[in-house]
């Protein structure tokens, strides 16, 4: 099904779209208190050093400042971080990247803040800048963490190192190639930032964008040493996100300051802080040698990973296991070797980011497969549909998943994109046409052995309204729209009947994380396990107060109603139920991401999997590449909110436009050049294609009672790869580094006599 | 001198008594003269509703329309904007919801919605000297506006919406 507005049954207007485009809508940055300061962050400004002395004496003398924080006045743990808390709050002796935090001010302006910044005056020691894995792993390095330089090692082997060598001599073709991918910035167009409340009773109130308001209040309650029921977290709306507001950022320095000062502090990040002090997509390293037989069956494949994790550790071990994880993809290969590792260096922190990992591998592992195509003369889909998992087939790391025909389904429907099927016609001087089609399988949740819990509550109010409660956030990605599609579909009430509360930890409970493609499946799930039980409850009150049977009773828009058919009006309003009630409805749950029952840490359980055709344009004169169409093939199972949906997919899809053509956070000796949006690039509406398709696949495999997974990530995984075939049908050349270089395209051109410039007469042909 | 640390001058600052109209109310503000006009929107006056994400001129999140020409309100001073009318994103719904709200809504054209107020703002400003534009004058109006979000498909749904909307009635 082509998902747009004519074809789409449920085209609704998102409910917190009116207050959104009529700029009503308080994001939390937008928020001001009564007697509120304004809070800064000094960050190190330098890469590796000793500090050797603080001294925030001037900045304290200044007029209108409150307080000027440092590691000292730290009341509990010096660090955070959503698993290792290995990022101090404040540095206390070492400074590990640009971006680490030194003090803090609260002042009585945002304008007297940032001069008292400017006052604090911090001795450094330099150390050598380690601003590459291969330098922080060599001898000579200096150890930044007491484990070493080391974060993570992950592997999957199906096969030792010397023993796939000899699978290698038996191969037809085999293909050994590096890919290297960039340090991608989350671009979210609101920057980190929020306001802390002091209450009157001793407690915190943090109003400040997070994925997971809980494990936020977790952390807080270990760096302030203050009980976690006194700090409520409030964390939606978030004004973009994509995996970079998951780890604390203001929050610390915030609560800090408000609790010492006993009075509100808003902190929002200049973009600079933002980008020196915020998450990046790691960068990889990867090399894939990958053999096939004559006919394109992939017989081994060795890949090794080195991935830059910047300063501390945040989600890195993850990520790295999700690149091990989907090495082979949706293929199934007999003999498989792969191994990563994750390093710390001085460079800007890496953690997580839309794809989480999968972007980067499947770049590689895609453009492998192309490239052994290339070889034995096959297309891009024989190859693919050679090596195939099927409906029965295991995970990719050998555990147990639910059956699916995704793979299948998005490669025969992509195949017969327009894309694809229409004749170029290389007329045009100046430009050169290609198209080119990849595919993925990404999974959802956390994976086996890692806790990925969430809970719901289903509840009639003292008002009337059935109220639904999740702790997710809405980043954007439009989730209320698809609770409330949700609730309408599965309990018969109207839209005004529901009441949507989330992000709010003093009023939901917990969740999990806002994160991993998981939200959408989390609240189908809890709206399905608690409608039933809740509706009995309901429905028996109901009977009790109108003496109506209750198998006479049923939910409707705007009470209950009888199942008679030609009634126009409920029997009693949930307004007045609720009134005639002492004990309302309530039920809450708790439940689990669906995980393989196969002990693999890990290992993810549901998967969707998506297909990208695009078209593009290489100019012969600049080797800029433009994308010209594009066509997404999602199949995720049922599509819940086909506006969230399409918007999630399409935005993904430029997004990693940008990660293919354009974006890099460029760091040079451990600092960052590009460090607002007139160097960082991101995609305008100038360099998106010119048409964009999407199409959903539906389908589940008979007995799969999964629901619709998350579709957040799917749509950026395999563009890359999509984009780098597409530029090779065109030039013939294959690109290895992402983003793509003009210069590179260019010297490619002039070597095989294709460009507009001619090398020997300098001159434009 | 960066744009950010004009406006964090503490000493020495020149003030101004700023007189200019705000969505039509007239205001007067004794101001720093290198105060920004996204701080006056959104610090002083509480109109949060332009927003703020890169302040070098280049996202578009803070655009208003001052004398009917869209402007980055990052990049302009108290001094520059003396006696001019400034319109915000408040202004576009001050009675009812402006159709260029409409068709955003309708076809999705946001996420988390934070460039939405300088989107609406850039296409006021197109539409109202060109109310029928092509697809290639919508991009280069929309160009100063970055969205990370959306892909920018559905805004262009909304801005043909608008557009088939405003030619029926």
């Amino acid at each position: 099904m082509e998902l747009n507005r004519k074809h789409s049954k449920r085209w609704f207007v998102r409910p917190d779209g009116a207050k959104k485009v009529t700029g009503q809508l308080k994001y939390l940055t937008d928020l001001t208190f009564p007697n509120m300061l304004y809070g800064r962050i000094l960050r190190s400004g330098i890469p590796h050093a000793k500090i050797m002395s603080i001294n925030t004496e001037k900045a304290l003398r200044l007029c209108g400042v409150r307080a000027v924080l440092t590691y000292k006045d730290i009341p509990g743990l010096n660090g955070f971080g959503l698993i290792f808390p290995d990022q101090p709050v404040f540095c206390k002796d070492i400074v590990r990247f640009e971006g680490d935090a030194i003090a803090a001010v609260a002042a009585d302006t945002d304008e007297i803040a940032a001069a008292a910044i400017k006052l604090i005056d911090v001795e450094y020691q330099p150390l050598t800048v380690m601003d590459s894995p291969e330098v922080a792993l060599s001898n000579e390095s200096i150890s930044l963490h007491p484990s070493g330089n080391v974060l993570h090692r992950a592997e999957y082997k199906t096969i030792e190192d010397d023993e796939i060598n000899q699978v290698f001599f038996s191969c037809h073709n085999v293909i050994e190639e590096t890919y290297h991918t960039p340090r991608q910035m989350h671009a979210y167009m609101e920057t980190e930032g929020g306001v802390v409340v002091p209450e009157k009773d001793g407690s915190i109130t943090v109003y400040a964008a997070t994925q997971h308001g809980f494990k936020d209040r977790m952390q807080l309650s270990r760096i302030l040493n203050m009980d976690e029921k006194n700090i409520r977290v409030v964390s939606s709306p978030i004004g973009g996100s994509f995996g970079g507001k998951d780890e604390l950022n203001v929050q610390p320095y915030a609560s800090l300051l408000a609790l010492t000062t006993n009075r509100p502090v808003k902190i929002h990040q200049k973009r600079n802080d933002s980008v020196i002090a915020g998450l990046k997509r790691h960068p990889m390293k990867i090399t894939m040698k990958t053999g096939v037989d004559e006919k394109g069956k992939i017989l081994a494949h060795v890949v090794r990973i080195v991935a830059d994790t910047g300063a501390y550790a945040t989600l890195g071990p993850a990520v790295l296991d999700f690149a091990v994880e989907h090495a082979t993809g949706p293929y199934i290969i007999p003999n498989v070797n792969v191994e990563g590792v994750s390093v710390y260096t001085n460079n800007g922190i890496s953690g997580e980011f839309r794809g989480f990992g999968g972007n980067q591998i499947t770049f590689a592992l895609e453009s492998q497969l192309d490239r052994l195509a290339e070889s034995l003369n096959i297309s891009q889909y024989d190859i693919r549909l050679l090596n195939l998992r099927k409906t029965n087939d295991l995970g990719p790391l050998g555990q147990r998943i639910v059956p699916t025909n995704g793979a299948f389904d998005v490669l025969e429907q992509i195949n017969h994109s327009s894309i694809l099927n229409k004749p170029f016609s290389q007329t045009e001087n100046r430009k050169l046409k290609g198209s080119g089609l990849a595919i993925t399988m990404h999974g959802g949740g956390l994976g086996y052995g890692r806790p990925d819990p969430s809970g719901g509550r289903l509840a009639l109010t003292k008002e009337g309204k059935i109220e639904i409660a999740f702790g997710f956030e809405e980043v954007g990605q439009g989730l209320i729209g698809s609770i409330e599609i949700m609730m309408i579909e599965e309990l018969g009430c109207s839209k005004d009947d529901i009441s949507i509360v989330i992000g709010d930890t003093g009023l939901v409970p917990p969740s999990g994380s806002s994160t991993a493609s998981r939200s959408t499946n989390m609240a189908w799930q809890g709206i399905r396990t608690m409608k039933n039980p809740w509706l009995r409850e309901l429905l028996s009150n109901a009977s009790i107060v109108t003496e109506e049977k209750v198998e006479n009773l049923k939910m409707g828009p705007g009470g209950i109603w009888s199942i008679d058919d030609d009634v126009t009006v409920p029997i009693i309003t949930y307004k007045k139920l609720a009134q005639s009630l002492i004990n309302l409805p309530t039920i809450t749950s708790q439940y689990d991401f669906p995980t393989t029952p196969d002990p693999i840490v890990g290992g993810h359980y549901l998967y969707s999997f998506g297909a990208i055709a695009v078209e593009v344009e290489v100019d012969k004169l600049t080797g800029k590449v433009k994308v010209t169409d594009v066509e997404h093939t999602i199949a995720a199972g049922p599509v819940v909110n086909p506006m969230g949906f399409l918007g999630q997919i399409e935005g993904g899809g430029i997004m990693a436009l940008g990660f293919t053509i354009m974006e890099d956070s460029l760091m040079d000796s451990g600092k960052y050049v590009t460090r607002n949006f007139d160097s960082y690039l991101i995609p305008t509406i100038k360099d998106i294609p010119s048409h964009t398709k999407v199409n959903a696949i539906e389908t589940l495999v008979e007995g799969d009672h999964f629901g619709p997974r998350g579709v957040g990530e799917i749509g950026t995984v395999a563009v890359a790869p999509a984009i780098i075939a597409a530029i090779h049908d065109a030039t013939g050349y294959w690109v290895n580094k992402l983003p793509i270089s003009p210069e590179e395209i260019l010297n490619a051109l002039t070597k095989q006599n294709k460009g507009l410039f001619n090398q020997q007469s300098k001159e434009l042909i | 001198m960066s744009i950010e640390n004009l406006s964090s001058q503490t000493k020495n600052t020149t003030t101004i008594l700023l007189n200019c109209f705000i969505n039509d109310n007239e205001i007067v503000l004794e101001v720093p003269a290198t105060y920004r006009l996204v701080d006056i929107l959104r610090k002083k006056l509480d109109l949060t509703g332009t927003k703020i994400s890169c302040e070098v001129g280049r996202c578009g999140a803070c655009s208003v329309l001052m004398n009917g020409n869209l402007v980055n309100s990052c990049l302009l001073m108290a001094y520059q904007i003396q006696g001019s009318s400034i319109n915000t994103i408040e202004y576009m719904s001050k009675e009812s919801m402006n159709p260029i709200q409409q068709a955003f809504l309708e076809e999705g054209a946001l996420q988390c919605g934070y460039c939405t107020p300088g989107m609406v703002m850039a296409l006021k400003s197109l539409l109202s000297t060109n109310p029928s534009p092509s697809l290639e004058e919508i991009e280069i109006a929309l160009s100063g506006n970055l969205c990370r979000c959306t892909g920018y498909n559905g805004i262009i749904r909304a801005v043909s919406r608008y557009i088939e909307n405003s030619q029926s009635s």
